[in-house]
């Protein structure tokens, strides 16, 4: 298998977009195809991920449009939807082709425009990848599953409303410095948990799930350019390897699973990862999780190895998780602040970590970075990939 | 009349319960299934109340839990319940769920017993 690097990363600012999806997708592909600066060279195969387009935009066969748009033919191409974890699931793709000598370069741009529809339209939209049948059909979306498993770790594992808040805070800090985030807005545990008017300000949304343990509905697009390694290091730029990718899945009814507080794809697909990697949990530097609720940056950081079951939110609260910790998550903001437009979201996880392991991710950067590790997590954890980056010097 | 019952399946070689029902056998690959009825009594696992509401409902909140049954298969389902608790004793009941328009649409609704 041949080793892979990624040499281009790029994004748009997260948020409400004005302009369509292909030219989202478009803007956010010519910032990683300059930063990759490849000259002469021509993208052979392009990777789209995306989850709605069809329904959310009218527009079937986007990867085609892309290419269009981008003047890249007569590269490969094709869309990938792979639910909330398209993202790493295309970069994925993307490796797999080069790893197999079919391909050289690799364009993946991930996207979502999920506020061309109201609210409610967005969150029945997503909540359609729940079980038709056993989930759907009573009402259940993406919050309600937050929801019901977030009272259950609280009741076992003594996670308590305020650990959730401080993931919020942490997060929401993290975003103030990055100027692709969806929200900034500083917030303090008072204004969303302890003050008399916040219960107006932070109001229930999945109790016990609030507001601001919920990330926003966003426009964006991210993108990444990835070479065999061998194109990387004639190029000159920094080699940030894509040393592991783990990916597994799980029951689609998520009362089907047996211990409904496990999220067992999460950690298959880390070991998998690190597995492939040949590094440990203990070996990371900086993460990006899949917060779309603060509970799963917890539960998420047990089921990866950085934390034992049950000790995720002490970490949190003894600040290790901060920016400043030993393990740093989400210093983008995560999905809770940064915005988590479907399609982008496991690609943008991964532009974040790229900038980090380069050091170029200015007023965020995590000192010294040299090992990373994302999780995009699909469904309720029934289809998730996790991803070990490393900068080689 | 409509069959308003919820059915999940039963492994015809193993026995093996299912709910929602599945193609393949996870315990035995078995191919054949029987239906069974889903009913009887059970204990809530976990609840919420959504209030970020999905399409078709009008209502503060929607309050839906997971309960485990006597048969040890599990279920998501509306609870109707006023004072909800985790471990609290329920039982399955089959009412209206969801309307779309005209479309009444019936699905496991949980009671205190
Ligand atoms: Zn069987």
């Amino acid at each position: 298998m041949r080793e892979v690097a990624i040499i281009g990363a790029g994004m748009t600012k997260f948020g409400r977009s004005e302009i369509g999806l292909i030219e989202l997708m478009s803007e956010a592909s010519i910032r990683a195809l300059d930063d990759a600066s490849l000259g002469d060279l021509r993208v052979d195969a392009v990777y789209v991920p995306n989850m709605g387009a069809a329904r959310l935009n009218r527009q079937t066969a986007i990867a085609s449009a892309l290419v269009d748009r981008l003047n890249l033919f007569p590269a490969m191409a094709e869309a990938v939807e792979n639910g909330p974890a398209s993202g790493a699931s295309a970069v994925k793709n993307g490796f797999q082709a080069i790893a197999s000598g079919m391909a050289d370069l690799v364009l993946v741009t991930g996207g979502e425009r999920m506020r061309a529809v109201n609210n409610l339209e967005a969150t029945d939209f997503v909540a359609s990848l729940s079980h038709p049948q056993a989930e759907y059909i009573y009402g259940v979306t993406l919050p309600a599953l937050a929801g019901m498993f977030t009272r259950l770790y609280m009741e076992r594992y003594g996670v308590t409303a305020r650990h959730l808040a401080l993931v919020a805070v942490k997060n929401h800090a993290n975003a103030l410095d990055n100027p692709y985030a969806h929200i900034q807005q500083r917030i303090t545990l008072e204004g969303i948990l302890t003050a008399p008017e916040a219960v107006v300000n932070n109001p229930y949304i999945a109790d016990p799930l609030r507001l601001y343990d919920c990330c926003p509905v966003s426009d964006g697009a991210a993108s990444l350019v990835l070479a065999s390694r061998e194109i990387a290091e004639k190029l000159g730029r920094p080699v940030v390897r894509i040393a592991g990718i783990g990916q597994a899945t799980d029951t689609h009814a998520v009362h089907e699973r047996p211990d409904p507080t496990e999220l067992t794809a999460v950690r298959l697909a880390a070991q998998k990862a690190f597995g492939m990697a040949g590094i440990t949990p203990q070996d990371i530097d900086v993460a990006e999780l899949h917060d779309a609720f603060t509970i799963l940056e917890i539960a998420e950081s047990e089921e990866a190895g950085f934390f034992r079951k049950g000790e995720g939110h002490v970490a949190v609260e003894e600040g290790v998780t901060s920016r400043t910790g030993t393990l740093p998550i989400n210093p983008s903001g995560g999905l809770k602040a940064k915005g988590h437009p479907v399609g982008a979201t496991g690609v943008a996880q991964l532009v974040e970590l790229t900038w980090q392991l380069r050091g170029e991710a200015g007023e965020r950067q995590v000192e010294g970075a040299k090992s990373a590790f994302a999780c995009n997590f699909g469904g309720f954890g029934n289809n998730v990939v996790a991803t070990v980056l490393r900068r080689e010097d | 009349m409509e069959d308003k019952k919820v059915y999940g399946v039963r492994c015809k070689a193993c026995g093996k319960e299912l709910y929602p029902a599945h193609a393949l056998c996870p315990e035995c690959g078995g191919r054949e299934f029987e239906p069974i009825e889903i009913r009887g009594e059970g204990v809530v696992l976990t609840y919420t109340d959504v209030y970020a509401l999905p399409l078709d409902y009008a209502l503060r909140y929607l309050r839906l839990a997971i309960v485990e049954l006597e048969s040890g298969l599990r279920a998501t389902g509306q609870l109707l319940d006023d004072d909800p608790k985790i471990g609290k004793r329920v039982r399955v009941t089959v009412g209206v769920v969801r309307e779309r328009g005209e479309e009444k649409i019936y699905g496991l609704q949980f009671v205190p017993v």
